[in-house]
């Protein structure tokens, strides 16, 4: 799952996805606008000393290529790739950009987001709409920047004053050819028939446009632009597709990764046969060059924004060592020549495991795999909850310990978990609920206990009763997590994230997870439901949550 | 008012079997090809479509199933279009070309009638597991639509001499060329009433893949129906 940024939120880059080949796609329309979406490539004080790393139509890339605009595509208005190890050092800051071309305000826009993908998954989206803003005509959508490593940051300020605002504020000259470049681009909109056709299905870039084969797999490899060479006055790309991609023709972000990087674990650990330039991402999903079955993990899901079935100009086919974890050697990287052909293999390619040298991956939205080589040290888990496991892997009985067993006594229910320990990787599961592994770094947060589904045992926890007149079972019980390491929640269906405030309330059955610094207060009767659903007593007991701001709870639509 | 459901008609046919939503197959019938699907899985048709249950052809290969209840499958043969479903379960297409699966009774949804098909019990497994594991095998060229509680995963066993461990609970199908054991923690605790939960599990080796499915819930929805 994409972890959702917030104006003024920041992440580092490596929290987010251990790729540093990464593809930025923005999408900002509104009823009437066209939008100019571009990167300005900033020094260390935030000036834009070298005209050449002002990415937009009319210069798609930066000399060295690390910033490269890409044009509309799978639901994006605009989109660029940004390779972050090959940005020279001068640079120390990505602003990307959108400034309002002919009339308009930015109050006026539908909404909006801004997105990073890596390696085939979205690791991070944030979302902007009209009422964030008012009258301001060019806005900073979101920063990479360097401070000790890059970072991201969703900005989300602007300026009224347009482009030129914008360019004075990077300190940069309105050169005579720039500022014409809006009327430029505006009476120019030639390709419009061409672009939707390839836009909406974000893989149905038909294999016949493939872009001139280019032998250098750099720029035109993976981007499939209606026009064949990006020659650099074929301006008119950058505006003709930028109303039609509606919100339907985002692509699904398929198999989730984990959102929360985990910063810890060196990614030297992958195989050293995957270099770092060309992310999974970039694989060709059906990769016809691959015998049989694909080799090791191979793509797992065909990557939202590089769609280009066929025909891959030998852009990033993965050396079949990929995704190999350390303790599997060369097991999984060997291309295994099995008789089943084209059929199952292609029917399942979607399905394929993801692969990533961390410790905790999340393969799908109710699939979570736990490398234990990585880190080394034990999983606790719910009892029953493997599925699946490779290598040597020990299942051993964990009570719930002291505290839990006092709980055990009370409830009769005694929370079963399982240490695994070993080497290999576990796939944890349950029930197709959903999973949501949360990493934790030093602080707390409380779950209910129904719905944890595995932890490190290097958190520290410890069981809590809320008791209240009227709860199931005399009182519910929560475990409040501390330390650092990843605890996988579990939730029956979507779960909604909700600030506390002064009145936020939840249903007893249906709260999952609050941060630690909560206050919980139980208002019992609050609310009469009687027959909510069969065996409750017909009263229910909701419970307050009170906090300072920035504290939230979770909560499930399922109630039992 | 029918624009919000609009969206949901059946896009035009261009396969014998296709997903309609992820929890849909739709199967585009034609007499000569016929079908065979799980008992009670049709949940809509077009066209003429005859069911058989119980026929001759299955109680002759799935001898095995037959334990006085009738084989959990139907012909269906005819000209139209076939909508199957297993109680909102994910409905994942196969189109064998010439390769072999082999997919656990209750996870298959429906299969072509000219390929190839075996019942099977999957071996050493049969006194562990309640259910008693059968499996299917199905080799040929032909379309076969598999159902999983929740999106699957497919796991590479990856060749060598490692083994992959599933829970049987979980396992949806593997490849038919895989070595199968079962494998039962022997762990001195775990027979006490208090093992992990995780006794039994099914070891893979070789050259193939599995593919499992986020739940353990293996119960046969659709024999419940009676």
């Amino acid at each position: 799952m994409a972890r959702e940024f917030q104006r003024g939120h920041k992440a580092k880059i490596s929290d987010l996805t251990a790729g540093t080949d990464l593809y930025v796609g923005v999408q900002i329309t509104g009823p009437g606008l066209t939008f100019d979406i571009s990167c300005f490539g900033l020094d260390a004080e935030e000036r834009l000393s070298d005209d050449r790393y002002f990415v937009f139509f009319n210069q798609p890339k930066s000399p060295e290529e690390s910033i490269q605009l890409l044009g509309a595509q799978a639901g994006d208005s605009e989109s660029f790739r940004v390779t972050l190890d090959r940005i020279p050092p001068q640079i120390h800051k990505l602003a990307f950009t959108a400034t309002l071309d002919g009339a308009g305000q930015m109050s006026q826009i539908a909404p909006g987001y801004v997105r990073i993908v890596a390696g085939g998954e979205e690791v991070a989206r944030y979302s902007f709409n009209g009422s964030e803003f008012t009258t301001e005509r060019a806005v900073m959508l979101g920063d990479f920047y360097l401070k000790d490593v890059w970072r991201f940051a969703a900005v989300g300020q602007g300026f009224d004053g347009g482009l030129e605002a914008l360019l004075k504020n990077f300190g940069g000259e309105v050169a005579e050819e720039e500022t014409p470049e809006p009327q430029q681009s505006q009476p120019a909109p030639p390709q419009s028939g061409a672009a939707p056709g390839f836009a909406p299905p974000a893989f149905g870039a038909p294999a016949a446009p493939a872009p001139a084969p280019a032998p250098q797999p750099v720029p035109q490899g993976y981007a499939p632009p209606p026009v064949p060479v990006p020659s650099v006055h074929a301006a008119p790309t950058i505006i003709a597709p930028m109303t039609p991609p509606g919100p339907g023709t985002v692509p699904p972000p398929g198999p989730v990764p984990a959102p929360y990087g985990q910063p810890q674990a060196p990614y030297g650990q992958q195989a050293p046969g995957q270099s770092p330039p060309p992310p999974p991402g970039y694989a060709q999903p059906q990769a016809p060059h691959a015998p049989g079955p694909p080799p090791g993990y191979g793509q797992p899901t065909p990557p939202p924004g590089y769609g280009q079935p066929p025909a891959p100009p030998g852009y990033g086919q993965q050396p079949p060592a990929f995704g190999q974890v350390p303790g599997q050697a060369a097991a999984y990287g060997v291309p295994s020549g099995a008789p089943q052909g084209a059929g199952v293999s292609a029917a399942l390619e979607k399905f394929k495991e993801t692969p990533t040298g961390q410790r905790w991956t999340q393969q799908n939205k109710k699939l979570v795999r736990v490398d234990l080589g990585i880190g080394g040290q034990p999983v606790l888990a719910r009892q029953g909850s493997m599925v699946l496991y490779q290598g040597k892997v020990d299942f051993g009985y964990k009570g719930a310990g002291f505290a839990g067993r006092i709980v055990g006594n009370a409830t009769g229910q005694e929370m079963q978990l399982m240490r695994c320990t070993g080497q290999g990787q576990v796939f944890l599961a349950e029930h197709s609920t959903n999973l949501h592994p949360v990493e934790l770094q030093g602080d707390a947060i409380c779950v209910s206990a129904e719905n944890v589904l595995a932890f490190d045992e290097s958190l520290q926890y410890e069981v809590r009763r809320i008791e209240g007149h009227g709860i199931p079972g005399g009182a519910l019980f929560t475990m409040q997590f501390q330390g650092t390491g990843t605890i996988v929640v579990k939730t029956h269906g979507e779960p909604v994230v909700l600030p506390v405030t002064p009145t936020t309330f939840a249903d007893c059955n249906a709260v999952v997870a609050w941060s630690a610094a909560a206050q919980v207060i139980v208002s019992s009767q609050v609310r009469m439901r009687r027959n909510a659903y069969p065996g409750d007593t017909g009263e229910s007991v909701n419970l307050q949550f009170r906090a300072a701001p920035g504290n939230f709870i979770v909560v499930q639509p399922y109630e039992v | 008012m029918n624009q919000p459901l609009a969206g949901y008609a059946p896009a035009p046919v261009t396969a014998r079997m296709e997903n309609h939503g992820n929890n849909m197959l739709k199967v585009a019938m034609q007499t000569g090809s016929d079908l065979f699907a799980r008992v009670g899985s049709m949940i809509a048709y077009e066209g003429f479509i005859q069911y058989e249950p119980n026929p001759p052809a299955v109680r002759q290969i799935a001898r095995d199933w037959m334990t006085g209840e009738g084989a959990p499958l139907m012909k269906c043969s005819g000209d139209g279009l076939l909508y199957l479903a297993d109680y909102g379960a994910d409905v994942v297409v196969i189109n064998l070309n010439g390769d072999g699966i082999s997919v656990n009774a209750t996870n298959l949804l429906a299969f072509d009638a000219h390929l190839t098909w075996g019942v099977e019990r999957v071996k050493g497994l049969a006194k562990f597991a309640g259910q008693g594991l059968w499996n299917t095998k199905i080799t040929g060229q032909g379309w076969v639509a598999l159902t999983s509680r929740g999106k699957p995963i497919v796991v590479d066993c990856g060749g060598g001499e490692d083994e992959t461990y599933v829970d049987p609970d979980a396992l949806v199908a593997w490849s038919p060329n895989l070595k199968v054991k079962g494998k039962r923690s022997f762990k001195a605790q775990s027979l006490i009433g208090r093992g992990s939960g995780e006794a039994y599990q099914m070891a893979f080796s070789g050259t193939g893949i599995v593919v499992v499915q986020p739940s353990e819930d293996s119960t046969d929805r659709l024999r419940f129906r009676g």
